[in-house]
């Protein structure tokens, strides 16, 4: 009666105007809607999720204390649109409360005091010692953005939605920038809430922190309801939008999506691309909970 | 020029096909009607009428107006009603209005219910959908009514909130009419039909948003008001499938509850705010207790607990 499920999601990534890969899977059966799940992706911010469950795993361990205050200075941040990125005095935070600024508006200057504060090392093995092998970071937030005004040139933003300059952009390539898989993303979010990346209290703040994302032009969209709780990251570069997430339903069904997508448009704004994310999720997710 | 009375002219001529029975039937001298009929045809500058030695016959453009010319007229009428009500209001007369699909056995037990309560007292009831319902509270054109949520609430006042089950018409010979009952997610890329959105379009939305909550994502929805139309759909088509209150049997079609019932429509009574007077009060406890009794209305829904997102910026 009903379309395969893959078409529909294949559908409506094609109907956005995108391409795009995805990892659904109930969290509590291991069910997986699949496609293109095990193709290296370019997270961009995605990997946010990475830094912030190993500050919690570190803090599980007893290694670190996230409530650690930290000075952060007037210069020297990490650029970007939102949060401590943009503001211009010197600010005192802990680790816990830049791991929610760096979730809430994927704020690129809180992630890299967590990134230089954790090293790339800690978080790398961190993801190995999950079982999550694809994944890898290769640079900070400063560091990724750098790569792109050399590979742009003196063209400053407008290059960032030229064709040929996005094309040279090597940050769109999952060999040479921080990277994983559709399978891995859906994997570290199932095991943040099985319990497996740390337990306890700890666990739950990581949680919650992962529930304050101010966004839901994505993942959330596709889940319009109020009884439905949705938590995830975002990344986006030019011409990629992605996000992973949880959705939890009030029967008890949960379930980690990871949703990459790329436009063929390199329009900076394209709210049809943002929405198919949330789209793909729903046709997955209503096919793990139908059981098909 | 008075336009409204020139096209009631017209529209006489053009019944009669004949300018002599027109001026009869308007009690006015047939030269007169003549001579504004042409007034009409300057002022629009097409020639509406052929006038022969038999009669007058409409021309092409004269057909076109004619067809609108009902509408205008139509809509003067109901503009006219419309005023004479707020005029009247006849005493002892209660303008009150039911929302489609309740049931005629709802709407009969209503009226007795009423006419028990309030001996003498006269129910003007008619049909109207919530959006034109939600208006006329506001306009003062009507007294009281039975409407669906959600909807606008500024100026009115609302009495306590009852639930209607909606279950899934289906063609007699579908699969799924076999079950008693059916899951909504049985549904999930059917094609659905449903009350027109203009009808109450906040409910519209939130049966479709609940529906796909419940893993139901219709491939189509047909917007239909009539209960006839909507059984040739379920008939004519083989993936076809009606959301709605439980219907009249009729054969050819069967009607399902739908398992735990996830869809409900919040339905409750609805007066101008403050001006619950006793002819109010009165068919709002009728209206009240009929629904329960005879439609089939249940008093709450189960609770949910919510999950509010940041980007909805308010704490709760």
């Amino acid at each position: 009666m009903n379309t395969p499920v893959r078409s529909r999601i294949t559908a409506a990534f094609t109907d956005a105007g995108t391409t795009g890969s995805l990892c659904a899977t109930d969290i509590d059966t291991g069910a997986a809607i699949t496609l293109g799940a095990d193709t290296p992706v370019s997270t961009a911010s995605v990997h946010k999720l990475c830094l912030v469950a190993t500050l919690y795993r570190e803090a599980a361990a007893g290694r670190i204390d996230p409530t650690t205050p930290l000075d952060i200075p007037a210069g020297g941040r990490a650029p970007g649109p939102t949060g401590l990125a943009v503001m211009r005095d010197a600010a005192r935070l802990s680790l816990r409360d830049l791991a929610s600024l760096a979730i809430a508006v994927s704020d690129n200057a809180a992630a890299d005091v967590l990134w230089d504060h954790l090293g790339l090392d800690t978080v790398n093995a961190t993801m190995k010692a999950l079982g999550l092998t694809r994944t890898i970071a290769v640079h900070n937030q400063a560091g990724l953005y750098a790569t792109m005004v050399t590979d742009t040139g003196r063209s400053g933003p407008a290059a960032l939605v030229d064709p040929a300059a996005v094309a040279r952009l090597t940050v769109l390539d999952p060999t040479r920038t921080n990277r994983s898989t559709p399978r891995d993303m859906a994997a570290l979010l199932a095991a943040i809430w099985r319990d497996e990346v740390c337990e306890g209290p700890w666990a739950d703040e990581l949680r919650a922190v992962l529930g304050v994302q101010a966004w839901s032009h994505r993942l959330a969209s596709g889940f319009p309801f109020d009884d439905v709780h949705v938590s995830g990251k975002t990344g986006t570069l030019p011409t990629l939008r992605h996000e992973a997430g949880v959705v939890e339903y009030p029967d008890g069904g949960r379930y980690a999506v990871a949703v990459f997508t790329r436009a063929a448009s390199t329009a900076a704004t394209l709210p049809a691309a943002d929405a198919a994310i949330g789209r793909a999720a729903r046709i997955a997710v209503d096919a793990l909970r139908a059981g098909t | 020029m008075d336009l409204l009375l020139h096209l009631r002219y017209f529209r006489t001529v053009a019944e009669e096909e004949h300018f002599g029975r027109a001026a009869e039937r308007l009690r006015v001298a047939q030269p007169s009607l003549s001579q504004r009929i042409q007034r009409l045809e300057r002022e629009l500058g097409v020639r509406l009428l052929d006038r022969g030695r038999t009669g007058a016959t409409l021309t092409p453009a004269g057909r076109l107006v004619l067809a609108e010319a009902d509408t205008l007229l139509d809509a003067a009428d109901r503009l006219r009603t419309l005023v004479g009500r707020v005029q009247g209001g006849a005493a002892g007369t209660l303008r009150a209005a039911v929302p489609p699909q309740l049931g005629g056995a709802t709407v009969a037990a209503l009226l007795t219910a009423y006419r028990e309560r309030s001996p003498g007292g006269e129910l003007d009831l008619r049909e109207l959908d919530t959006a034109d319902q939600t208006a006329e509270l506001t306009a003062g054109t009507l007294d009281a009514g039975i409407v669906r949520h959600p909807c606008p609430t500024t100026g009115l006042g609302f009495g306590p909130q009852l639930h209607q089950p909606l279950g899934a018409l289906l063609a007699d010979q579908d699969p799924l009419a076999a079950h008693p009952e059916i899951d909504v997610r049985e549904l999930d890329g059917r094609e659905l039909v449903l009350f027109p959105r203009a009808g109450a379009p906040a409910l519209h939305d939130e049966t479709l948003t609940a529906c796909a909550r419940h893993g139901c994502t219709p491939s189509a929805v047909r917007e239909v008001a009539g209960i006839e139309f909507t059984r040739a759909l379920i008939l004519s088509g083989t993936q076809v499938v009606a959301l709605l209150p439980r219907p009249a049997p009729e054969p050819g079609t069967t009607w399902r509850p739908l398992r735990a019932n996830p869809l409900t429509w919040r339905t409750s009574t609805a007066w101008p705010a403050g001006r619950d007077g006793p002819a109010v009060r009165l068919f709002t406890e009728a209206a009240h207790d009929v629904l329960r009794e005879t439609a089939g209305l249940v008093p709450t829904a189960p609770q949910r607990r919510l999950f509010p997102r940041p980007a909805s910026e308010f704490p709760l």
